[in-house]
């Protein structure tokens, strides 16, 4: 049966997209076919560590226009993953931002149906693992996502901010949905990779990552779990990733 | 003193008429706010609406989502309650328009209302 993920965050800038990226090819490379789907419509990002090749965004396919499938594209040669690694990709162009503004509530509905529909389209194609990565906070489609998905996978760091927003997503989102949780403890401060607390807010914590510039300067051009897999950060997301397959 | 005595009354009426005028288009503006707002509850089930219904509803409008058009009985085999239950449940979603309910030979089917306009 197909895993899906939303790897979601109360505020911006918390590393959702590199855990997101990361854990895609953590996945791939141990044989689960994977699809990494660019939720976040509003801030795009997936497009600018891969190049898309196919002619239709995900915007597409929530829009009625094409199928899922049509938005794929597959990585599994470049990224020399085991299994393969479908990618599917949020338009940057302004134009397409700036009029997803506007949409309206009728416009999120049908997106939610069509979101539904296209990840039981992806469990017949044989998927093991969907990740969606999502914008920050309760945006519209974030929360879409959120509701599609099997498990929340909570990118967290330890700042005022995040801290009194997480905890209200939690309970006011999350378990109204009944999702799993798991929290990522990301660019933690304490300089090591214990666990402090086994749970936070009630939620089990499935790793601390700690703060590190090289994570931050490196991941810019590579994909850490690809390119060096002996990397603290590489065995988190590996020691993450079989978390999350115990959790199942 | 009489003309003053008017004078006054006719400033005190403009005033009165000037702040009626404003209470009537602040009342007209709320009716068509409440009118779209129950138009927008009637017409579409989007994850927002789907938060805010209480959590039997919600229960049942979520499965329903994740696998698709259902009887009353396949769904209450998912929630674990019994098929009347959730019978009355999908026919309070029903009535409320977030699902179409529709007959195929002898089953009655359930499905998420998509009568949306498009956009």
């Amino acid at each position: 049966m197909t895993l899906t993920l939303a790897i979601h965050s109360s505020k911006g800038g918390t590393g959702k997209t590199s855990i997101a990226m990361n854990l895609a090819v953590a996945f791939a490379s141990a044989g689960k076919n994977t699809c990494l789907i660019d939720l976040d419509l509003r801030g795009p990002s997936l497009h600018s560590m891969f190049e898309p090749k196919s002619h239709f965004w995900i915007n597409d396919f929530l829009s009625g226009k094409c199928s899922i499938k049509d938005t794929l594209t597959d990585f599994k040669k470049e990224m020399n993953t085991k299994a393969h690694l479908y990618m599917s990709f949020s338009n940057p162009d302004i134009r397409e931002i700036r009029d997803l503004v506007s949409k309206d509530r009728d416009w999120q509905a049908s997106a939610l149906k069509a979101l539904m529909n296209g990840k039981r389209e992806l469990s017949e194609k044989d998927l093991d693992v969907i990740i969606f990565d999502t914008s920050p906070g309760v945006e519209y489609e974030s929360i879409n996502a959120v509701a599609a998905s099997d498990m929340v996978i909570i990118v967290h760091n330890d700042t005022n901010a995040c801290n009194s927003c997480t905890e209200q997503l939690i309970n006011g989102v999350y378990s109204l949905l009944d999702k799993k949780c798991g929290i990522i403890e990301n660019m933690s401060h304490n300089n090591c990779l214990d666990i402090i607390d086994k749970k936070r807010y009630g939620v089990p914590v499935l790793s601390t990552i700690p703060c590190m510039c090289e994570i931050a300067t490196r991941g810019k051009d590579e994909i850490l779990v690809h390119t060096d897999p002996e990397h603290l950060f590489s065995k988190s997301i590996v020691s993450i990733k079989e978390k999350i397959e115990a959790m199942k | 003193m009489d003309s003053e005595l008017l004078e006054q009354i006719v400033t005190n009426l403009k005033e009165i008429n000037s702040k009626l005028d404003k209470l009537i288009v602040q009342v007209e503006n709320r009716d068509e706010q409440i009118s779209e707002k129950e138009r927008i509850m009637a017409d579409s089930l989007d994850v927002i609406t789907l938060l805010s219904l209480p959590d039997h509803l919600r229960t049942t409008a979520t499965t329903l989502f994740e696998i698709g058009p259902a009887t009353a009985d396949e769904i209450s085999k998912i929630t674990n309650k019994e098929r009347a239950v959730e019978s009355n449940y999908l026919n309070q979603l029903v009535r409320m328009n977030h699902v179409r309910k529709y007959r195929e030979g002898r089953k009655v089917y359930f499905r998420i209302n998509d009568s949306l306009k498009k956009k």
